[in-house]
């Protein structure tokens, strides 16, 4: 039978994350050498090696927290996340697939949808499903933080496209290189 | 090859550049992924000519060409791809600038009498010609082929066009015609157009300056494939070319 971490040592290591203890990773490690196929521990795991810089075993804690718990929802998300973080797009949308199953309406799916149509490059449809998933998600204020961020950055990137095309309509001049490189789009590429 | 400079990607805007690097050393190290190892080498293939600019600079020899100190520096750009573990904490930079350096010194310091009178240009130039070479019956057609080839190789070669960045040298030689220059940019939208393993070694030998032996370490295929993948690049560019309107 699988042993799961007691909830009140998980919280006291949640606890000495929050308060910065530099003991936590050790902590963690304990934890799990005592709760080896306990998702969340390693899942906390992997938070702490993604804070602290080391990415590469961030990620394979967060796979296995993932692998152990394939419903831990949060999890998934977040692995996702360090996935697209990653420059590892693919991937990231494979991890989020089976968050479609939620509930319609629930916040993760809003932000998985945002951030699927941020990879298309979709700026004004991501920012609209971020949106709607922040105003619906109360269970965890950090997550609406970083997407708020992400939301800022696609809206300054909207805008410049904006000013770009306007300032291209009204500017004519071009360099010796685009000039040549409209010329070879011009002459058309052979099929 | 995406171009220098384009708006950024929706992807753009959430990559963070130290996990992205620690998702190719992943890759490479633990999974095995041939194909980051090329792009860790490209990434940092920048550094290794600075560091081999920096002391060739310095030299306190006239006898070995600057193409000779990249050479050195990319080799040990390569040990230390080979060598580092990115789970030390260490900044490969940092680690990789020594062994660039100690590379190079040690190179410098081996080569010997002969090898420095045979030009660092020389060498590549030979080996190309080598690659070049047609089994084609009829010697005037050959001719014609090696002519092409080699007018494309000499159109390629350090123009800084092919890996997207800015041009190497800005200024003005007796190639820089608009025909020339229409016809370099024509080659590079072809070059985008090539298989990969033809496009990674056209890139890697004239964009970089990698003698094939090289460019053979980098991609992990031996010496004799590259040069056949080479050869097999310049014919397609020139087909490419002729068939154009």
């Amino acid at each position: 039978m699988t042993m799961m971490c007691p909830d009140a040592e998980l919280q006291d290591l949640i606890q000495a994350m929050q308060s910065d203890d530099r003991d936590e990773l050790a902590r963690a490690d304990r934890l799990i050498a005592a709760y080896g196929e306990d998702g969340r521990l390693h899942f906390l795991r992997g938070s702490l090696l993604a804070a602290i810089g080391r990415p590469i075993e961030a990620m394979a804690s967060l796979k296995r927290a993932v692998a152990l718990a394939p419903d831990f929802a949060i999890a998934r998300f977040q692995l996702g996340f360090f996935q697209l973080t990653s420059g590892e797009a693919a991937d990231a949308l494979g991890t989020w697939g089976p968050l479609a199953l939620l509930p319609e309406g629930h916040y993760l799916r809003f932000f998985v949808g945002g951030l699927t149509h941020l990879i298309r490059d979709e700026f004004a449809d991501a920012i609209a499903r971020l949106n709607e998933g922040i105003a619906v998600n109360e269970e965890n204020p950090a997550l609406n933080r970083d997407m708020q961020l992400i939301i800022d950055q696609a809206a300054g990137l909207l805008r410049d496209q904006a000013r770009g095309e306007h300032a291209a309509g009204e500017d004519g001049a071009t360099s010796a290189t685009s000039f040549l490189l409209d010329q070879l789009g011009a002459r058309g590429r052979p099929n | 090859m995406r171009p220098a400079s384009r708006d950024p990607s929706g992807l753009d805007l959430v990559v963070d550049p130290h996990r992205a690097e620690a998702s190719l050393w992943r890759r490479f190290r633990f999974e095995d992924d041939a194909a980051c190892r090329e792009n860790l080498f490209d990434r940092y293939f920048g550094l290794a000519r600075l560091i081999a600019g920096k002391l060739f600079r310095q030299r306190n020899t006239r006898r070995i060409e600057r193409g000779d100190f990249e050479q050195f520096a990319s080799e040990g750009l390569l040990h230390a791809i080979d060598r580092f573990d990115p789970l030390l904490g260490v900044p490969f930079s940092a680690y990789a600038r020594r062994r660039i350096a100690g590379n190079i010194a040690d190179g410098v310091a081996q080569m010997s009498e002969i090898d420095a009178q045979l030009s660092h240009r020389h060498r590549v130039e030979q080996e190309r010609l080598r690659s070049l070479g047609s089994d084609d019956a009829d010697p005037l057609t050959a001719l014609s082929e090696l002519a092409a080839g080699l007018a494309i190789g000499l159109m390629l070669e350090g123009t800084g066009l092919i890996g997207g960045r800015e041009a190497a040298d800005n200024q003005p030689d007796p190639y820089d015609s608009l025909a020339w220059r229409e016809t370099q940019a024509i080659l590079l939208s072809e070059i985008a157009r090539l298989p990969l393993p033809e496009a990674s070694v056209v890139r890697q030998h004239y964009d970089h300056g990698l003698p094939f032996a090289q460019v053979a370490e980098v991609m992990g295929l031996s010496r004799g494939r590259i040069s056949q993948i080479h050869r097999a690049a310049l014919e397609r560019l020139r087909r490419r070319l002729t068939a154009r309107p």
